[in-house]
C-alpha cells in the first residue's frame, strides 16, 4: 500500500516535471523573437557563432531531438543566459530560489506556531466570545491584500517609527559573499569581523516580510484547524470516548488533537503554494532578492529566457512541495489513500 | 424551521428561503451584505455623482491632503495625488474597474467551469481520469501564480491579465462542479429521471443545477474575492492595468513614489480593496454557515 502510494506519486511527479519542461521548451517558440535566442539567451551573434549555437541546440534536427537536447542541458545546469544581465540563469536562480524558500519557511513556521494553537483554542471555546473575536480577526486578516499590508507595515515601522529597515536582506555595510543563498548560513561561513551585528541586521530585515506573510497564512491555518477541531469534537467517537468515562483533557489529548490535525495536513500542501505566491509579492515590495521579485522584473523587461527559466523553477518547486506534502500526509494517514482517485 | 400562521398550517420554507432565513440570523453577515451592496450601488451610480474626471489633472492642487487635515480643501474631499487628480473620484472609478472586472471574470469563469465540470462529472473512463489528474495538479497551484504565468506568455496589460485571471479561476469551478455532479448522478432522483428518458442535458439543467445553485453562489463569492485580490495584485506589480488607469492596484503602485509625502494615497485605495474583499468574505462565510445549518437540520 505504502509502496503503491510512493510509486504512484513518483510517477505523477516525474510526468508533471516532464510536462513542465516541455511547456517551458514550447514557450521559447511562443514568445516573440527567435526561438533560438529565447532558448539560449545569446543575442547579437555573428553568423559563425549563430551557426554553432544552432547546431548545439539541434535546430537542424526534429523537434523531438531538440527537446531531448534541451532536457539534457537543463540537467547539466545550462539554462541559458539572461537577456537583461547576461549572467547564466541557473546561477541567478540558485541564488534567488533559496532567498524565497528562506522567507517562506520562516513564515510558514511562525504561522503554524500561531495558527494551530489558536485554532484549538477557538474550537475549544466554540460559539463563545473568545471564538467569535478570534474568528473576526482571522476574517479581517485574510481579507487583507498582501501588497497593501506590506506597504502599511513599511509606512508604520520604517517611515514613521524608523524601527526597521525598508528593504533588502541585510545592511549594505556588510559584504557577505552569496554562496548558499541562505542568509544566515552565508553569514556563518563568511569571514567578516562583526558577525553578530550582521545576524541582527539580517534578522531586522526579515521581520517585516515574515510578518506580512504570517498575518495572512496564520489566519488561514487558524480557520482550517478550528473547523476541523469542531467537526472532530462533534463526531460519534468523541461521544463514545466521553461515555467511557474519560476526562475532558484525556479525550482531547488522545482523540481530539490527532484526528484534528490529520485531515488538514494535505490542505497545508495547498497553503505552501499560496504562501510562495504571496512571498513573490512581498519580495517585490521589500526588494527581497528572491525568485518572485526576479521573475516580475523579467516579465516587465521582456527577458524571455529568464521568464522561461523562472517559471520552470517556480512551478517545479510548487509541484515538488505539493506532491511531497501530499505523500507524507498519505503515509501518516492511510485513510487518505485512494480518496482522490477513488473512482478509478 | 417551522412557523405557525394564522390558520395554524405548518409552514415549510423552500430550501432557498430556508438558507436566506439562516443567513439573516447572523447580523455580521447581513452587515457584510450591506457593505457589498453599497459597493455595487457605487459602481453603478458612481460616475454620475462624482465631481471630477478620474484622469483630470489640476497642476494647482498637487498632493493636497484630505479635507479634514490642515492643508486640505473641501473641493477635494479625500485630497489629490501627485498629478493633482481627485482621489475620491479615482477611488470610485477604481472600485468600478476592479469590482466590475472581477464580477465579469467570475461570471466567465463560472460558465466555463460549470460546463466543463458537468461534462467531466457525467463522463466515465479514460477521458475523465485524465481530466481529473490534470485538475488535481492545477488545483494545487494558486490562481495568482497561474495568472502570472499566463501574463508572462501573453504580455503585460489589463486585457491580458483579465484573460489570465479568468482562466486561472476556471479549475476550481470545474473541480467543485465535477464532484457535485458525480455525487448527484448516483442518487435516486436522477435515476428516476433517467428512467423517464431524460437526456444528459435535461438531467443537468432541470435536476442537478437547481440543487447546485447555492453551492455555486458560495463558490462565486470565493472566486470573487480571489479575483479582486489577483487583479489588483497584478496591477500593483505592473503586470495588469497600467497607470494612469484608475485600477486600485495600479493606483497603489503609482502612489509608492510619494509614499513619504502622501501616505493617504496609499492607505485609501488599499482600504477600498480590503473593504470589498472583507465584505465578500463575510457574505461567503455567512452563506456557507447558513447552508451548513440548513443541511444539518
Amino acid at each position: 500500500m505504502i509502496l503503491r502510494t510512493l510509486i504512484r506519486n513518483t510517477n505523477l511527479l516525474i510526468s508533471t516535471l516532464l510536462i513542465l519542461s516541455l511547456f517551458s521548451f514550447v514557450l521559447a517558440f511562443l514568445f516573440p523573437g527567435d526561438p533560438l535566442e529565447n532558448l539560449s539567451g545569446l543575442t547579437n551573434l555573428s553568423e559563425q557563432e549563430y551557426e554553432r549555437v544552432f547546431l548545439a541546440y539541434g535546430f537542424d534536427q526534429s523537434y523531438v531531438t531538440q527537446f531531448w537536447i534541451y532536457l539534457n542541458k537543463l540537467f547539466e545546469g545550462d539554462w541559458g543566459l539572461s537577456f537583461a544581465s547576461g549572467i547564466p540563469l541557473w546561477q541567478e536562480l540558485s541564488l534567488a530560489l533559496p532567498a524565497s524558500i528562506e522567507l517562506s519557511i520562516y513564515s510558514l513556521f511562525v504561522s503554524l506556531m500561531i495558527g494551530i494553537p489558536l485554532g484549538f483554542w477557538a474550537g475549544f471555546k466554540y460559539h463563545k466570545p473568545a471564538d467569535y473575536s478570534l474568528l473576526a480577526i482571522s476574517v479581517v486578516s485574510y481579507s487583507l491584500p498582501i501588497f497593501w499590508l506590506a506597504l502599511i507595515l513599511i509606512l508604520i515601522f520604517s517611515l514613521s517609527l524608523g524601527w526597521l529597515p525598508l528593504s533588502g536582506r541585510v545592511s549594505l555595510l556588510f559584504d557577505i559573499p552569496e554562496v548558499s543563498g541562505f542568509m544566515f548560513v552565508d553569514i556563518f561561513n563568511s569571514e567578516i569581523d562583526n558577525k553578530n551585528a550582521a545576524y541582527i541586521s539580517a534578522l531586522k530585515h526579515l521581520i517585516m516580510p515574515t510578518l506580512s506573510l504570517t498575518i495572512i497564512t496564520a489566519a488561514i491555518i487558524f480557520r482550517l484547524t478550528r473547523r476541523s477541531f469542531i467537526d472532530v469534537m462533534s463526531s460519534q467517537y468523541i461521544k463514545t470516548a466521553y461515555t467511557r468515562g474519560l476526562s475532558h483533557t484525556q479525550v482531547i489529548l488522545r482523540h481530539g488533537v490527532r484526528n484534528t490535525l490529520l485531515p488538514i495536513l494535505p490542505l497545508f500542501a495547498m497553503q505552501s503554494a499560496v504562501l510562495l505566491t504571496n512571498a513573490m509579492i512581498v519580495e517585490f515590495v521589500y526588494s527581497w532578492p528572491g525568485v518572485g521579485n526576479w521573475l516580475i522584473q523579467a516579465i516587465s523587461q521582456r527577458d524571455y529566457p529568464a521568464i522561461r527559466a523562472g517559471m520552470l523553477a517556480v512551478s517545479s518547486l510548487v509541484i515538488v512541495v505539493t506532491i511531497m506534502t501530499d505523500v507524507s500526509a498519505k503515509l501518516i494517514n492511510p485513510a487518505l489513500v485512494g480518496e482522490n482517485h477513488a473512482e478509478n | 424551521m417551522r412557523r405557525i400562521d394564522f390558520y395554524e398550517d405548518d409552514l415549510y420554507p423552500s430550501p432557498l428561503k430556508h438558507t436566506w432565513q439562516e443567513f439573516q440570523k447572523s447580523h455580521i453577515a447581513v452587515l457584510g451584505m450591506w457593505i457589498l451592496a453599497f459597493f455595487i450601488v457605487l459602481i453603478v451610480v458612481g460616475p454620475f455623482v462624482m465631481p471630477f474626471d478620474p484622469l483630470l489633472q489640476n497642476p494647482n492642487a498637487v498632493l493636497l491632503s484630505p479635507s479634514w487635515e490642515g492643508s486640505g480643501s473641501l473641493q477635494y474631499i479625500l485630497g489629490t495625488d501627485s498629478l493633482g487628480r481627485d482621489l475620491l473620484s479615482r477611488l470610485v472609478y477604481g472600485c468600478r474597474m476592479t469590482l466590475g472586472i472581477s464580477l465579469l471574470l467570475v461570471m466567465i469563469a463560472m460558465m466555463l467551469g460549470v460546463a466543463l465540470g458537468a461534462t467531466a462529472g457525467m463522463a466515465k473512463g479514460v477521458r475523465s481520469s485524465i481530466l481529473n489528474h490534470l485538475l488535481d495538479s492545477l488545483m494545487a497551484i494558486p490562481t495568482l501564480l497561474i495568472a502570472i504565468v499566463i501574463v508572462a506568455i501573453l504580455g503585460v496589460g489589463l486585457v491580458n491579465s483579465m484573460w489570465a485571471i479568468a482562466l486561472a479561476l476556471v479549475p476550481q469551478f470545474v473541480h467543485n462542479t465535477r464532484e457535485f455532479v458525480r455525487n448527484e448522478m448516483n442518487k435516486e432522483y436522477i435515476l428516476a429521471s433517467k428512467l423517464d428518458g431524460a437526456r444528459k442535458l435535461h438531467l443537468f439543467f432541470y435536476c442537478i443545477l437547481p440543487n447546485m445553485f447555492e453551492l455555486l453562489v458560495v463558490q462565486c463569492t470565493m472566486a470573487l474575492s480571489i479575483a479582486i485580490l489577483d487583479i489588483s495584485a497584478l496591477g500593483f506589480l505592473g503586470l495588469g492595468a497600467q497607470p494612469p488607469s484608475p485600477e486600485l492596484g495600479a493606483m497603489l503602485s503609482e502612489a509608492l513614489k510619494v509614499a513619504y509625502k502622501a501616505p493617504w494615497s496609499i492607505a485609501l485605495p488599499g482600504l477600498a480593496i480590503f473593504l470589498m474583499v472583507l465584505s465578500i468574505n463575510i457574505v461567503g462565510d455567512g452563506l456557507r454557515a447558513a447552508l451548513r445549518n440548513r443541511l444539518t437540520q
